[in-house]
């Protein structure tokens, strides 16, 4: 053959792409390394398009990474590093197996170490860019914080990641920017908003928990490494924003308080005090000192690009934003034993609340069980022997769905002992027609400010008072939704029936009903429409019937959910009665 | 020394032989002495005709005899004094003058002073002894140490042991450690400040590795458009709602299900089924020979058809226009759902290795297992294991298992003699 021919294989995507061996030993590392080395710089393998143009005409599946990818981390000064740390081990052994001890102590301090600095400069150029990131950063710290300190993984890296999480809630705390929390089986789940970027994040719960043996640790490890770094910049950064002083010290009124109790129980005087930092029960100094103004009322600009509505939506919600942190202000909260302690402390310090527990549970508890201020006291076991009069006793799960809501809900639904409203998720939002479960839409109401109507005592009238109120807010949406006709059928249909057994058939004067001129136009528009429907040819007719079949899907399954959760909410009731029955 | 001695002498017998005068040692006994030759006339302007015919031996006797006594004897004999050679043998001894130095200055011992190097001629100096290579080299350095000596800049020894010095006065290491990455004391500063801008020649810095090699921007976009935190369903709250809870038991069901159905269908391709008898199809001999005639006919027969075809179009119009509306419509659908598919192929994880991604088992509890309050909660599923899949899903690391341990031989089991005996 001539020389000129071109030749399969040499040129295009097969020269583009590199296999992960071929890569490993161009850089010339151990496959550890190599990974290592990957997950530092952010280097991802890629899936060609046409693999069996990349590999060369077979089609297994093979881990590719781009070539000039692999060409950039030949400049990495971290490379050097790692040749330099391989080299050293084997010194070390050899030290080891010599039986020199005073050569291994010697080697053991000159330990080659490297720095990820650069690195975090180079991926994240400017802090927003971090910002994006730092909620996958976030979880990873909180879930080694909570590892057991058996030295299976450096306990360094355990304790670096509890330094940085304590820092970043106190942090949130200052900032007052937490929006949602979600309790979930799997952790609980943090939304925040900082400095214009939303950061959601997950915390495992505190319970030691088995590990899964198909985790790949060291890969797991490595992302830490990158992610605590990162989040160690952010968190300077964070706190310079604030005018805090980083590393965070304790407010000297804050310190004083604390200072007084149990200080010998610690030995050491640093353990105690990153205990106390992470008890988040005191507020963090300053460099620049607040000044605490009136306040005055923000003037009203419009920003570039926005005319009046918007504007006035933003400052709509920034005012109810300033309403929400201070949710918990003025409220003293106590927590017993039983609690998550340092969930519902990071909670109700970020709206403005104060909290504390009993001594003998971790430092830093403000003052005692038996102080008269307290207004809350969070339990979560069926009874509790000692009762103060003028607090509440309450389940933990309502500190957060009032979070949630933005409001503080009646405390009536979550005494102890009783069976408690389900807690739903914020993150989930209803578009129109879907189904909303009951206890939404009361809180919705509740929002709005329609208080429900009170409950009498017999339990009879307690039924329908339920399905009044049902009625009530679905009597509210049909006037503004035309397709929520079949809603209020259904409502009408069981007040019916309710009004069945309660009135006994009397015969009254007739009332003089007022005529609602807003309904009677209402009615008129709907006249007015079913006649268009009926004047519609055929086709036309046709058309419009699947349009309104596919419109009206939504809702139908909206209802029948809720006439099944009716149903399901008889028979509970009904159980109740005849347990109630039973028990007399 | 010796050779010229050797050469002396051998001057010596070829000058002496050709002088007039000199009586050889061999000389003829018959009478021929009488007769006298005529002495040669020689030229003794050059170095080796003078060499030759000239005769220096005395000359070199008496300066040999000067050269011995210099050596040897501290200077020519003539040159000393009588005092040096002789001294006056009268008899006496002055014991008044032995005892009063005794004490403090006892003379030296005869023989030590006979014994001493006397000699005009030193010693010759053993030059290897003093040659250093680098002579000029030391020199200039200490030359140079001795210019910063004078000018107060110490050697870095110095400093070093100075700085020892005071840190084992203060008591802090002096040794400069640098800080692991993962120490939990480790300081931060601002990262994204402005700093001091590079001073230096860009060139400079890029060559001396000093500045880090730009990060192309293909890197900065992220693998995958998934968020990197998904929230849990609202039926996973530790105390759901009714609906969404079934919703996702519905889910995890339908997920078993398909499993079940994958199982069972294997099961079934792979059963045998021994009712049926194995039929023998019977084989079809297809005839292909068809004769050139009939093929003729029926090409005729096409063509004509085609014609017929063509004009009957004409009054097919409708039918066509219907046909070519609903290929328009399957078209249209097939790209909304092949744009659709590549959507949805833009969140799904890509194929990055051998293996196949598994995506990770819903995360629910059953109805008896909802925790009644949040104290008796058992936390379900593993958040490691949850961002582990989670990177995974967004295309960071490839989805790899864990290494199997593979033994290269085989494991030999075998009795210890003890046991052997206990049997």
């Amino acid at each position: 053959m001539g020389g000129l021919q071109k030749k399969k294989y040499e040129s295009g995507s097969a020269t583009n792409y590199v296999s992960r061996n071929k890569a490993r030993k161009k850089l010339s590392l151990s496959l550890a390394d190599f990974r290592r080395l990957c997950i530092l710089k952010g280097i991802y393998p890629h899936e060609p398009k046409h693999k069996k143009k990349v590999n060369k005409g077979s089609t297994a599946p093979r881990t590719f990474y781009l070539l000039k990818d692999i060409r950039f981390l030949l400049h990495e000064p971290v490379v050097g590093k790692f040749r330099e740390y391989k080299i050293f081990v084997r010194k070390l052994r050899k030290a080891y197996g010599k039986a020199e001890w005073s050569g291994v102590e010697r080697m053991k301090e000159n330990k080659p170490v490297y720095k990820l600095d650069h690195i975090i400069k180079e991926r994240y150029p400017t802090f927003i860019d971090a910002l994006r990131d730092v909620d996958d950063a976030l979880s990873m710290c909180f879930l080694f914080s909570t590892f057991a300190r058996t030295g299976k993984c450096h306990v360094q890296t355990i304790q670096l990641c509890r330094r940085l999480g304590v820092e970043w809630m106190n942090y949130i705390i200052d900032l007052r920017s937490l929006r949602k929390v979600f309790l979930s089986i799997k952790g609980i789940y943090y939304q925040a908003e900082v400095l214009g970027q939303t950061i959601t994040w997950i915390v495992p719960y505190q319970f030691a928990h088995d590990h899964p043996t198909d985790v790949d640790y060291r890969v797991m490890a490595t992302f830490t490494e990158l992610y605590t770094t990162l989040l160690g910049f952010v968190n300077f950064r964070l706190y310079q924003t604030l005018n805090l002083v980083y590393p965070p010290k304790l407010d000297g009124q804050g310190e004083f308080n604390l200072k007084s109790e149990c200080e010998e129980d610690y030995a050491l005087e640093s353990e105690s005090y990153s205990e106390k930092l992470s008890a988040l029960s005191a507020s963090l100094a300053r460099t620049v000192p607040l000044v605490e103004d009136e306040e005055a009322e923000p003037d009203h600009f419009p920003a570039e690009g926005e005319d009046l509505e918007t504007m006035e939506a933003r400052e709509k919600i920034e005012l109810e934003q300033n309403k929400q942190k201070k949710l918990f202000e003025g409220l003293k909260f106590f927590l017993n034993r039983e609690v998550p302690r340092e969930s519902l402390a990071f909670l109700i310090r970020c709206f403005g609340g104060q909290v504390s527990w009993d001594k003998s549970l971790c430092i830093g508890s403000t003052y005692d069980e038996t102080d008269e201020m307290i207004t809350h006291h969070i339990v979560d076991r069926p009874t509790i022997d000692k009762q103060y009069i003028n607090r509440y006793y309450i389940q933990p799960q309502w500190v957060y769905d009032c979070v949630n809501a933005k409001i503080l809900l009646p405390v009536e639904e979550y005494f102890l002992g009783v069976t408690l409203p389900p807690h739903l998720s914020p993150f989930v939002e209803e578009s129109e027609g879907d189904y909303v479960p009951p206890e939404k839409l009361k809180l919705l109401a509740l929002q709005r400010g329609e208080k429900p109507r009170e409950e009498t005592e017999e339990e009879e009238e307690g039924d329908e008072e339920e399905e009044d109120e049902d009625d009530e807010e679905e009597d509210d949406q049909s006037e503004e939704e035309d397709e929520a006709e079949d809603e209020a059928n259904l409502a009408e249909m069981e007040e019916k029936r309710a009004q069945g057994k309660r009135l006994s058939v009397k015969v009254t004067p007739g009332k003089v009903k007022q005529e609602n001129r807003m309904r009677t136009e209402q009615e008129e528009k709907a006249e007015e429409k079913r006649l268009a429907i009926m004047m519609m040819k055929k086709k036309e007719k046709y058309l419009y019937d699947k349009i309104m079949f596919g419109k009206k899907r939504n809702v139908r399954e909206a209802n029948k959910l809720a006439a099944k959760r009716k149903a399901h909410d008889d028979a509970n009731k009904a159980d109740k009665k005849q347990n109630k029955k039973k028990k007399c | 020394f010796f050779c010229t001695i050797m050469a002396a002498v051998r001057r010596h017998k070829r000058v002496a032989a050709a002088q007039p005068g000199f009586l050889p040692v061999k000389s003829s006994l018959d009478g021929n002495s009488s007769v006298i030759k005529p002495r040669k006339r020689v030229n003794k302007n050059k170095k080796k005709s003078w060499n030759k015919f000239s005769d220096i031996q005395d000359v070199e006797e008496f300066l040999d005899d000067v050269r011995l006594q210099e050596r040897a004897t501290g200077g020519l004999i003539s040159e000393k004094t009588d005092d040096s050679l002789f001294f006056v043998d009268t008899g006496e001894t002055d014991e008044k003058d032995t005892q009063a130095r005794k004490c403090k200055h006892s003379k030296p011992l005869r023989i030590d002073l006979i014994l001493q190097p006397d000699s005009h001629i030193p010693a010759p100096k053993n030059i290897l002894a003093f040659q250093q290579p680098n002579a000029k080299k030391q020199r200039r350095i200490s030359e140079n140490a001795a210019k910063l000596a004078a000018k107060g800049v110490l050697p870095r020894r110095e400093k070093l042991l100075q700085l020892r010095r005071a840190a084992a006065a203060s008591g802090v290491s002096v040794k400069e450690h640098p800080v692991a990455n993962n120490n939990p004391d480790r300081a931060f500063y601002d990262l994204w400040s402005a700093g001091t801008p590079e001073t230096a020649d860009p060139y400079y810095l890029e060559q001396t590795k000093k500045k880090l090699v730009k990060r192309p921007d293909r890197l900065n976009e992220k693998p995958s458009v998934l968020p990197a935190i998904e929230v849990i369903a609202p039926g996973g709250s530790y105390n759901p709602d009714f609906f969404s809870h079934q919703d996702l038991l519905r889910e995890a069901h339908e997920v078993e299900v398909k499993k079940q159905k994958a199982e069972e269908k294997l099961a079934r391709q792979l059963a045998v089924n021994e009712d049926k008898a194995t039929e023998v199809q019977p084989l079809t001999i297809c005839y292909g020979q068809i004769s050139k005639n009939l093929q003729v006919k029926k090409c005729l027969l096409k063509a004509e058809r085609q014609v017929i075809d063509k004009q009957q179009q004409l009054f097919q119009l409708r039918s066509i226009h219907t046909s070519l509306k609903k290929q328009e419509q399957r078209t249209k659908m097939r790209q909304a759902q092949r744009k659709a598919q590549q959507e949805a192929q833009k969140s799904m994880p890509r194929r990055l290795s051998r293996l196949k991604f598994q995506t990770p088992d819903l995360d629910v509890q059953l109805s008896d297992e909802l925790a009644s309050s949040l104290r008796s909660l058992k936390p379900e599923g593993s958040i490691l294991k949850d961002r582990f899949k989670s990177l995974q899903k967004r295309n960071i690391i490839e989805p790899r298992e864990r290494a199997r341990f593979k033994r290269k031989y085989k494991l030999k089991y075998s009795e210890k003699r003890a046991f052997r005996e206990i049997e």
